[in-house]
């Protein structure tokens, strides 16, 4: 079930009811490892039987590699774990692209081989929890965490549903030690928790769903040519929608399981306040950029073998991390122009060692970095890489045939609300959310909580899912 | 773990772990007394929230079932669990307002299904309705021709809605309709918050049509029975508003000489033949129905669909047979408030006048005169 419906607040209130019961820890752990799975089978009840697999195989990956005496049996351990998550993950997400290009190079090699169409559907948040699973048996492999003490940690740590569908990607020694002991929230934790949860959900279906959302369809999913202006404003439109989105996601996540008593890290920093593109994803989905650095980028080699390795490792990883988001090349290009910008910042940090901006070139590094991530959201948002050229195209003023597309309270909603989140973002950057908080008077959050939860109710949100349950 | 703490100091996050183990996420809940703030909150909420619903209220607008996909789908799951024998309504908001349940069932002894969506053309259903064997029953396709002949299809996601529906949203679809739809007024999609902001009076942007959006016309039931809102009859000021949206939205309509026009039409007729072929070789009775329009709507329709190059065009292809309101003095002189849509009351004799047609001259008559109309 996706937290905007309905149906979450519902359930979340069940699960709130049951785990401030005065049960034995155990029981109210089996309570939410069940709840997690209805929470899950609410979309789709035979992909539970995924969320098992994945789950013991990694349980038992784990245990045969404490077990394990010689490095070729730990390596075989960690191959079949990993072959059995990438496997699920390859079947049901790529599964179809791979088929559709192997027709098309064949086309291309003069041979016609015409497959059936398997309309696989892909399963919610496949890419998050065999992620979450993986890192289990990787860190227990390197040696950096020992396995889970019990069955019923683990799985919950797997399953844990503020977390399962579309992160913040755990770890389980982020999550797996807090199951050790009795969680229950405070009266000022859930509070807060529920005040993230509002904040969260008015990311979502207010800014993201109601009116951001619309904008970028109409240009992106429309066969229409976009000007200069409607261009822009289409993609200015999606950074905001994608960011209070996601953001909305993590924060209601996070929310969620501070009301049960369970911290989860942060996934977002202020990201459009970003100066450069490798403290962009020191902002940007962090959970996510830290899992691809620890598993993919350094066991590549890192920054270890000279700079030509690194520019390899650092482009292998983006390409590899924008083909995790999507099966279709337009996430692959989206990751290579993220790989690209990194690459081009570390040759000029190596060129340039002793350079520190002033605050107003400070600013416009700033500024050009947003840009320049928009850029990079016009091939992600775009569904084929002609719709991408036509929107870029329009961007750079190209479309002289253009006509008008979006009307002017779109262009009022594009500018007012992500030049505010924008200019949030600056003036947070260095700041967190907690401590503005702290100095807020009470009464101002009392209307603010109050403004952004009657907003989410006059919204009146359909329900629609996160764009990233998709990935 | 949690901790209490005041301070700015960032906290560090797995992007400032590189390599290691992460460990327990430390959160800090901002020092507040948080059980006032949220009880001030509840109560400022509240008060919004009640003078958004008594402002809604004072609009004229009350408590009504919302027009969703969940409720087509409750609609449409009626023909898989055994009503598959049972008179089915597709087409666009004409058969959606016009063709009231409750009258026709009092001369059939059945209450129709109601499958018809405002603004969509009922083609994608009529296909849908072709491609399911459970399906044997009667079948009345309402035609709009600006809305069937473009192949309009504004709603026509609710069928991908219902082959794919979670338990969650079913779930949700019979919480909303026990717990919102019943007793909060502003419920609709006419009252959302970015629709209220978006229909002010926001200057026009140079080079670019007036084209705005419908406003609410219809109220809802349970089983998507639906009349026109009686708002469009005794407001005149709400009515004219309706009327000068239709005005606006006809002067942007289809060129009626554009080859594309044609083309398009002629692609939802070959559909409809293909689909009508389908249903009629499993025994089902097709009918088309054109309801009424009215004043300058019905001239623009008749400019840019004729009715020879449309609606008897349809008919020629598929061999069903059809009513057009044109050619039944009971389907005439009926009220039409805005141009479009019949009123609540003479919907109920649209109805009654329709369904004694229906039977008198397509179903209800003896087996060699059916066949003879069903060619």
């Amino acid at each position: 079930m996706v937290f905007n419906s309905l149906t979450f607040v519902v359930f979340f209130a069940c699960v709130l009811v049951l785990h401030s019961l005065p049960l034995a820890s155990t029981t109210k752990k089996i309570n939410l490892l069940i709840a997690s799975y209805l929470f899950y089978a609410a979309w789709n009840p035979p992909f539970v039987i995924l969320l098992w697999i994945s789950t013991v195989v990694d349980w038992y990956a784990a245990q045969g590699l404490v077990k394990a005496q010689r490095p070729a049996t730990r390596h075989a351990w960690m191959l079949l774990s990993v072959v059995a998550n990438l496997s699920m993950l390859g079947y049901f997400k790529y599964g179809q692209f791979l088929l559709d290009n192997c027709t098309a190079l064949m086309a291309a090699a003069g041979v016609a081989y015409h497959p059936p169409h398997y309309d696989i559907v892909l399963p919610v948040g496949i890419s998050f929890y065999t992620f979450a699973t993986m890192s289990y048996t990787l860190d227990v492999y390197l040696r950096r965490a020992a396995p889970a003490r019990n069955l019923l940690d683990y799985a919950l740590f797997v399953t844990f549903f503020p977390h399962l569908v579309a992160g913040p990607i755990m770890r389980p020694t982020e999550l797996v030690p807090q199951f050790a002991e009795p969680h229950r929230a405070s009266a000022r934790q859930l509070g807060y928790g529920l005040a993230l949860m509002t904040l969260g959900l008015f990311n979502k279906v207010v800014l993201a769903d109601s009116f951001l959302s619309s904008i970028s369809e109409r240009i992106y999913d429309s066969d229409k040519i976009p000007g200069l202006l409607d261009a822009w404003a289409a993609t200015l439109a999606f950074s905001g929608q994608i960011f209070c989105d996601f953001a909305g996601y993590s924060t209601t996540a996070i929310g969620a399981a501070m009301c049960l008593g369970f911290a989860m890290p942060d996934n977002f920093r202020f990201p459009y306040a970003a100066v450069g593109f490798s403290d962009f994803w020191r902002r940007w989905h962090i959970t996510l950029s830290a899992w691809l650095r620890d598993y993919l980028y350094i066991p590549l080699g890192g920054n270890r073998h000279g700079a030509w390795r690194t520019y390899a490792a650092l482009f292998t990883t983006m390409l590899l991390g924008g083909l995790w988001h999507g099966a279709s090349w337009t996430f692959v290009a989206w990751g290579g122009l993220h790989g690209l910008y990194l690459a081009a910042e570390r040759g000029l940090r190596a060129r340039f060692p002793h350079y520190r901006p002033g605050p107003l070139m400070f600013v416009a590094l700033g500024v050009l970095t947003y840009a320049l991530v928009n850029l990079t959201w016009v091939f992600f948002r775009a569904k084929t890489f002609g719709k991408a050229w036509l929107v870029l195209s329009g961007m750079l003023g190209q479309n002289a045939q253009a006509k008008p597309i979006l009307a002017t309270p779109s262009l009022v909603f594009v500018t007012a609300i992500v030049g505010g989140i924008v200019l949030t973002h600056w003036l947070m950057r260095s700041r967190t959310l907690e401590s503005v908080v702290a100095r807020t008077p009470a009464a101002a959050l009392s209307a603010v909580w109050a403004v952004m939860a009657f907003a989410i109710v006059a919204a009146q949100g359909s329900g629609n899912a996160f764009i990233y349950f998709q990935f | 773990m949690l901790l209490s703490i005041s301070s700015s100091k960032l906290r560090q996050t797995a992007s400032d772990r590189p390599g290691v183990a992460q460990p327990v996420p430390m959160r800090d809940i901002p020092a507040q007394p948080w059980k006032r703030i949220a009880a001030g909150t509840l109560a400022l909420w509240l008060v919004m929230l009640g003078a958004w619903e008594w402002h809604w209220r004072a609009f004229g607008v009350t408590p009504a079932v919302r027009n969703s996909d969940g409720l087509w789908a409750m609609q449409r799951r009626r023909i898989d669990s055994g009503e598959g024998g049972a008179t089915v309504l597709v087409g666009d908001s004409r058969t959606f307002f016009d063709l009231q349940l409750p009258v026709w069932a009092r001369f059939d002894g059945r209450r129709p299904i109601q499958l018809a969506f405002e603004a969509t053309s009922s083609l994608p259903f009529l296909e849908d309705l072709a491609a399911d064997p459970q399906f044997t029953g009667r079948l009345i396709v309402g035609i709009a021709p600006n809305v069937f002949f473009t192949g309009s299809d504004v709603h026509a996601g609710a069928l991908r809605y219902y082959r794919s529906e979670s338990p969650s949203q079913r779930i949700g679809q019979w919480l909303s309709m026990h717990l919102i739809e019943p007793i909060f007024a502003f419920d609709g999609p006419d009252f959302a918050l970015a629709t209220v902001v978006e229909r002010q009076p926001w200057p026009t942007r140079s080079g670019l049509p007036a084209l705005p959006a419908v406003r609410k016309l219809n109220v809802l039931e349970a089983d998507r029975n639906s009349y026109l809102w009686s708002k469009v009859e005794t407001d005149p000021e709400y009515r004219a508003l309706t009327r000068a949206i239709w005005l606006q939205r006809l002067a942007s309509s289809d060129d009626p000489q554009s080859e594309n026009t044609q083309r398009r039409s002629d692609q939802q007729i070959d559909r409809a033949a293909k689909a009508v072929a389908t249903l009629r070789g499993r025994g089902v009775k097709v009918l088309f129905v054109r309801p009424p329009s009215a004043g300058p709507y019905l001239k623009a329709e008749n400019k840019v669909f004729p009715r020879a190059k449309t609606w008897d065009a349809l008919l020629a292809a598929t061999g069903a047979p059809g009513i057009h309101f044109e050619d039944y003095p009971e389907l005439q002189g009926l009220d039409l408030p805005e141009w479009s849509h019949l009123s609540r009351a003479d919907a109920g004799r649209f109805t009654e006048s329709l369904h004694r047609i229906v039977e008198r001259d397509f179903w209800g008559i003896d087996p060699a005169k059916e066949a003879a109309i069903y060619r």
